[in-house]
């Protein structure tokens, strides 16, 4: 399994909610390959976010085995996991998640920042990935210098600064406007094309429907692998 | 993460959130400042009372007086018993470094009067010519030994109706129908005056021992009658010799002398120095000072509190940030570095302006109230040791808070 960015065996994810045991996640097993472009869809409560934390080792499973790159995930350390997340793994969020104070290029230079890369490499690495998200005359601007998609573009290439393993999106075009949209989601097929690894969690077919294939969960179970055949193409898909 | 890199993104926090990082330099200023400014007043307190304690004469004060009573200027006292007998002076002066032994004795009387103005008056003080050596007139000078002279004190010599000025004469009452004429010989200024009644605002009017003094007391080492006081000023030679001859003094009177055998068993001869005394109001000025520094460490945990509130409300504020850090690979440590940095940056600042705010402080106190400025440097060390130590205890809590935070609940938070 090694042509396998992540790997999940089983995995299962209890809450205690009260006096309630809440199933998030009920015995998933899914393997991403990797630059595949995955979608997972569920309606809320499905277990979407927390499969998407699980991935992303921002969350810990109750049972079960995750793998990334080929480490188990479940064995290691906090400080461990910490660090795999900074070089393995890149977020998408729906919010955005930049940091207020600093400009487009010191967010993406902050993953690398956090990785030890040398000041002159970070600088020139942030700079070719703000060009290649197109925001290469915003280098200097912050967060609420940006429209919604230039943030959500800064936040791609912060995504992509340790050239992880598989980026996750959540809801990325969640409060975005649908012409934004399909830029965002233009930018993930440049992207896949060139080899990257895509997991968007959305709860929108029309979005889902540009990956290769959709995860279908419901009430923490997996559901059903729908393969796309007619994958939606960015600026020539209609809603 | 890098120390450099963890020093310019707390910079650039603190820079984002001014309102925020003001209050907390403030509390830090507030905390160090006031240190400074209560320890600058006490140690100009102090230097300025311990100068004017220094400046006076080389001298020991014996009194005799109740065990356990016989404090500093037990003299004063009521009970003041007449043991030292000329003997016993004699037998001082022979001490190596002894400049003169000056008794002082209280001779009672029932009124002065000056012109035609009487004034009901208890007693003068008895003593020799040597009690005036150093000591400046306004006008005249020292009494002569065996004359009716007596010198007053600015005080006494205001007390009258008119005004007294050397030679003009002034009568004594010893007893009714026992009134004496003495001729002023001069009269003390202001600032000079013999140790026991220096400055005290009180009238004092001196008269010689012989021939007004006639306390006498049977010597045990000559067998005759002989003047006894009830108290001495022994004058070294020099302010650095006082403390060779307190011990021969004190070995000679609470062993050999006169005033031992005379002196009634519940008695004991206590010998008080300047020296004694100067440390004795250092040990005042010392309690004082802590008192000074509890309150100053007071406001410095007022200080550090509000260090901790502030960067309590910062972490919470900066809940989503930190869950965005921790998201793209932030470590605890890096966190806890951040914040402390942080802190440390607010406390370095809020030090440095703090003590230049107490400096300020404790100038233009001492100054308004008329102090000699006397800075204590170690204290602003202190002070600003404890200022950034503050500072990093105060950030290490909500840095470990911070640092703890799950990520998922920080990207959720509002």
């Amino acid at each position: 399994m090694t042509d396998a960015a992540v790997d999940l065996h089983d995995v299962r994810k209890t809450y205690q909610m009260g006096d309630q045991t809440v199933h998030a996640l009920d015995g998933v097993s899914l393997t991403i390959p990797q630059g595949s472009y995955t979608a997972v869809m569920g309606p809320s409560g499905s277990g979407k976010s927390t499969l998407m934390n699980v991935v992303g080792c921002l969350d810990t499973p109750t049972e079960g085995v995750v793998e990334v790159d080929g480490v188990d995930v479940t064995t290691l350390s906090d400080a461990e996991r910490t660090a795999l997340r900074g070089d393995e793994i890149g977020f998408v969020f729906q919010t955005f998640n930049l940091m207020p104070q600093q400009t487009a290029r010191e967010n993406v230079e902050l993953p690398m920042t956090f990785q030890g890369v040398g000041r002159t490499e970070r600088r020139e690495r942030a700079d070719d990935l703000l060009e290649r998200v197109g925001l290469a005359d915003r280098l200097d601007h912050k967060p609420n210098e940006l429209s919604g998609g230039q943030r959500q573009r800064v936040a791609i290439a912060r995504a992509l600064a340790n050239d992880p393993a598989i980026i996750l999106a959540d809801e990325p075009t969640g409060n975005l406007d649908s012409e934004t949209e399909a830029e965002i989601l233009e930018l993930f097929e440049e992207l896949n094309a060139a080899g990257n690894t895509l997991l968007v969690v959305t709860h929108e077919r029309v979005v889902a429907e540009h990956a290769e294939r959709i995860v279908h969960l419901f009430d923490g179970e997996l559901e059903d692998i729908e393969r796309i055949d007619q994958r939606r193409i960015a600026g020539e898909g209609t809603r | 993460m890098k120390l450099g890199e963890s020093v310019r993104m707390s910079w650039r926090a603190i820079t984002g959130h001014k309102l925020r990082s003001v209050l907390t330099v403030l509390g830090v200023v507030i905390g160090v400042g006031s240190v400074i400014t209560f320890v600058t007043l006490g140690a100009s307190l102090q230097a300025a009372i311990v100068g004017d304690v220094a400046t006076s004469s080389p001298e020991i004060a014996v009194t005799v007086g109740p065990e356990s009573q016989g404090g500093p200027g037990g003299g004063g006292g009521g009970e003041a018993v007449p043991v030292f007998t000329e003997h016993d002076m004699a037998q001082l002066r022979e001490i190596e470094h002894v400049e003169a032994v000056v008794p002082t004795g209280q001779v009672g009387i029932a009124a002065l009067g000056h012109g035609n103005d009487t004034v009901r008056w208890p007693s003068m003080t008895a003593t020799t010519r040597d009690s005036f050596a150093g000591d400046s007139f306004q006008s005249g000078g020292p009494f002569e030994v065996g004359a009716n002279e007596a010198v007053l004190n600015p005080a006494a010599a205001t007390m009258f109706a008119e005004n007294v000025s050397a030679g003009e004469e002034i009568t004594v009452e010893f007893a009714e129908n026992d009134t004496r004429a003495l001729v002023v010989a001069g009269v003390l200024n202001e600032s000079s005056g013999f140790a026991a009644v220096a400055a005290s605002g009180t009238p004092a009017v001196y008269v010689p021992t012989d021939p007004f003094y006639t306390t006498t007391a049977e010597s045990p080492a000559t067998g005759e009658r002989e003047r006894a006081y009830p108290q001495l000023t022994i004058r070294a030679s020099s302010y650095e010799r006082v403390d060779d001859v307190e011990p021969l003094a004190r070995d000679y009177l609470e062993n050999e002398s006169d005033a031992s055998q005379l002196k009634p068993d519940s008695y004991e001869i206590s010998l008080t120095t300047n020296d004694a005394l100067v440390e004795q109001i250092q040990g005042i000025l010392s309690t004082f000072t802590n008192f000074i520094t509890g309150v100053a460490v007071i406001s410095l945990l007022v200080g550090a509190i509000g260090i901790a509130n502030m960067m309590l409300v910062s972490v919470t504020e900066r809940t989503r940030e930190i869950g965005i850090m921790k998201a793209i690979g932030a470590t605890r440590r890096d966190i806890v570095q951040l914040f402390l940095v942080e802190s440390v940056i607010l406390g370095v600042i809020g030090s440095v302006i703090g003590t230049l705010v107490g400096l300020a402080g404790g100038y233009a106190a001492a100054t308004l109230i008329d102090l000699p400025v006397a800075f204590a440097p170690e204290w602003f060390a202190i002070a600003v040791a404890v200022g950034i130590g503050v500072g990093m205890l105060a950030g290490i809590y909500p840095a470990w808070d911070a640092a703890r935070t799950d990520p998922i609940d920080a990207l959720r938070h509002e």
